[in-house]
């Protein structure tokens, strides 16, 4: 049959994926973050260039994320702070050294964290560079000069027990600050309604608003030095090569780059490429291939389709022949009913994480993730159809002598089509919606560019995926419907309408 | 020799009094039998007693005079034709897939499907090129003529018929009657009909059993129960009857030994 021959070709497509990530190569990863996207192609393209063939899963969503997969062997390595280490992973009650995390990580992860690039992206304090020069204001402590200055943080900043209370408590300062929305705080500043505000230290908009830091002299900030975080067992010359980058990158660099990523919307690779010929670390002749748009297109929406189609495939597999037993076995409704319906209430993005300390990343939690949400719809329409056939018509099916199956297959199924037909499309538009958020995961499809789009509040880029994804959800809806009217007589699509 | 046989038989439902009480009655071979009553009298319960839609609380019901296999329903099933008021045509097939349904079942040849079909379209005076539409685009005395014609497509020695002339209007009704007097005439078939209408009970069957709440009133021939109403129910119920239907049909006796209705 022709369909059996597109399930066969998907299921292939999926094998092939798989089988390429078990190749021996090193597979690099990142946060979706601009810092964390850049950073994971310095590394990827430093290990390029030394010979290695690297794969990328770069934007793996947060920490959560990146985490676990390197722990489950998806990734190879990507680059990680040494505060996150401390409080997100290890959760450490108390500041430990460099070396202290290394030993920890070494014994409980088999993991181990490379030379740190140099910067130190922790919290800081900043005032306008011109306040700065005019009140002398180069440290945390020269705050007490200035008294008049009024003070704005973040709402997590001003909770944090690590944020303001210690801090003010540390260096005696005695301001009321105001908690201000973290998206706002720099037009304030800007606009001089706020003088004094906090900031990751390596936030582009510190050049972009011309901002001073106030060094934190008291060292009351914990550090959050970034450096490549590495599967122990990884090639022992990777990891040589990797210790090239320790303190090639400063906090004027991080700003730099992450400013042109953010503010100029130049693409990672391209900047961490000339960051690294900058550097000598990498020839400058070299150029990366250019792909065409069309073609990077074509293949998200291709990963997208098949993501969804896969999922849609395996939910109806599991979800009519369990929405036929509850028809039939009306005791078992409540609970298969209630069980999927809970399924469809856990966040998306969070079912995703489940989903990776049992499959990993890429494509496999993905297209279990989906095929979870797909399963209530398909099996509430089948059950509900089902249960809805015409009394009249169930008492003559079996009056006349059909047999269980008999009716099943040839009165009750055809009656009830319409409606679970109807389920089938509704659970692959939620799908073609949900598929963005498996990026993610390093799935790909349509969600990598809105993931990255996200990552630099650019919106062009959000569009860039967001509307191909709405554009294929019309089609797949459209192209439903022409299935439909193949299918099914028109009389009882017309009665299933009313 | 008797095709069905009740024994004594009661139907209770949970928390009711007896829907049918001590039903103890023989339907005689090739005999047409009307049970008539008012609503809730049971006589669509005592009908489906007959293909097992329906299970006895007590009593033994015997059906080719064997007693009914709870087990293997659908095999004594095909060898019942069943037809109910509002035809009960699948409306996702067509005229000719309704009626040969049982026949597919059966895994029938082809083309010993495609005879039958047609020859039992002809018997109905159903057009053969009606055989690709869908029940929607006939005419409610034509869906009840593809309903019988269905009931009969394995050729049943015995016939349920619940209210199944119930939803058609007077003239044609009347048709079907006359169709169904005929081929009862040439091929004759055990017949239970089921109907609240005592005129078609007359002017159809040989035999007519009167149920008022689930126990049998008074059973006989038309003219008997006329002549001599066992109870003020019978006479009550005769005249009820009578009384307010429009008596332009042609209720007049037939051929064999029927009712003669008062005028």
């Amino acid at each position: 049959m022709r369909y059996s021959k597109i399930l066969l070709m998907l299921v292939w497509i999926c094998c092939a994926d798989v089988s390429s990530a078990l190749g021996q190569k090193i597979v690099v990863g990142s946060k979706f973050d601009a810092e964390g996207r850049i950073l994971g192609e310095v590394i990827a393209q430093l290990l390029e260039s030394r010979g290695f063939q690297v794969e990328r899963r770069l934007a793996l969503g947060a920490t959560l994320i990146c985490f676990q997969a390197l722990i489950n062997g998806d990734i190879d390595v990507y680059p990680e702070y040494s505060g996150t280490i401390e409080q997100a992973i290890l959760k450490l009650s108390q500041r430990a050294t460099i070396d202290e995390l290394r030993r920890q990580l070494q014994q409980q992860y088999r993991l181990e964290f490379l030379a740190p690039f140099g910067f130190n992206n922790t919290y800081a304090i900043v005032v306008r560079k011109t306040d700065a020069e005019r009140l002398g204001l180069k440290s945390i402590s020269d705050l007490n000069k200035a008294p008049t200055l009024r003070y704005g943080f973040s709402n997590e900043f001003l909770k944090r027990l690590d944020g303001w209370p210690g801090l003010a408590a540390l260096y005696g300062l005695t301001a009321i600050p105001n908690g201000i929305e973290h998206g706002l705080i720099y037009k304030a500043i800007s606009e001089h309604s706020l003088d004094v505000i906090d900031v990751y230290s390596t936030d582009a908009n510190i050049q972009r608003y011309d901002l001073a830091i106030l060094s934190d002299d008291k060292h009351f900030f914990p550090d959050y030095l970034a450096a490549p975080l590495v599967r122990a067992e990884m090639d022992s010359r990777a990891k040589q090569e990797l210790n090239e980058l320790a303190g090639a990158l400063s906090e004027t660099d991080m700003i730099a780059l992450n400013a042109a990523a953010t503010i100029d919307k130049k693409d990672f690779a391209d900047s961490a490429r000339e960051f690294l010929q900058r550097r000598k670390l990498l020839a400058s002749n070299e150029k990366p291939a250019a792909q065409n748009h069309w073609t990077i297109l074509l293949q998200r929406t291709f990963t997208h389709l098949k993501l969804t189609a896969l999922a849609l495939l395996l939910a109806m597999a599991l979800a009519i022949p369990a929405g036929i037993l509850v028809y039939r076995l009306p005791k078992f409704s409540r609970p298969v009913l209630y069980l999927s319906g809970l399924l469809q209430t856990i966040p998306s993005i969070a079912l995703l994480a489940f989903m990776i300390p049992f499959f990993g990343i890429g494509t496999t939690p993905a297209i279990l993730a989906l095929f979870l949400y797909a399963l209530l719809p398909i099996l509430r329409n089948t059950a509900a159809a089902l249960f809805s056939v015409d009394p009249l018509l169930k008492k003559v099916s079996v009056g006349m002598g059909l047999t269980n199956w008999q009716r099943l297959l040839h009165i009750e199924l055809p009656l009830a089509a319409p409606t679970i037909f109807a389920g089938i499309k509704t659970a692959a538009v939620i799908n073609i919606g949900t598929a963005t958020l498996a990026a993610f995961i390093g799935a790909g499809g349509l969600g990598e560019p809105i993931v990255t789009g996200l990552a630099l509040n650019d919106s062009r880029l959000i569009l860039e995926g967001a509307i191909p994804a709405a554009l294929l959800a019309l089609l797949v809806e459209f192209g439903f419907e022409s299935l439909e009217k193949l299918l099914i007589p028109k009389h009882l699509l017309q009665k299933s309408a009313e | 020799m008797s095709a069905i046989t009740f024994g004594h038989v009661f139907k209770s439902y949970r928390d009711s009094d007896y829907a049918l009480h001590d039903i103890h009655l023989d339907f005689a071979e090739n005999v047409t039998t009307a049970i008539v009553g008012t609503s809730g009298s049971g006589k669509s319960t005592l009908l489906q007693l007959i293909n097992g839609l329906e299970r006895p609380s007590r009593g033994k019901i015997f059906v080719f005079g064997a007693e009914i296999d709870y087990t293997k329903l659908p095999a004594l099933r095909r060898r019942l034709g069943y037809a109910v008021q509002g035809t009960g045509l699948f409306p996702h097939l067509t005229v000719a897939e309704n009626i040969a349904l049982l026949a597919v079942m059966e895994k029938w040849e082809p083309p010993r499907i495609k005879m039958r079909t047609e020859e039992l379209m002809q018997l109905a005076g159903l057009p053969l090129d009606f055989s690709s539409r869908y029940p929607y685009q006939l005419s409610g005395g034509q869906q009840q003529r593809v309903g019988l014609c269905r009931a009969m497509m394995l050729n049943p020695k015995i016939f349920l018929l619940d209210e199944a002339f119930g939803a058609l209007d007077p003239i044609t009704r009347s048709e079907i009657h006359e169709e169904f007097l005929h081929l009862q005439k040439i091929e004759p078939r055990t017949i239970v009909m089921v109907t609240h209408d005592l005129k078609e009970a007359l002017k159809l069957a040989q035999q007519i059993v009167i149920l008022n709440k689930g126990r049998i009133e008074q059973m006989g021939n038309g003219e008997q129960l006329l002549e001599n109403p066992a109870s003020k129910f019978v006479s009550n119920f005769f005249n009820h009857n009578w009384g307010h239907e429009s008596t332009t049909m042609n209720c007049t006796p037939i051929d064999h030994k029927g009712a003669k209705p008062r005028s």
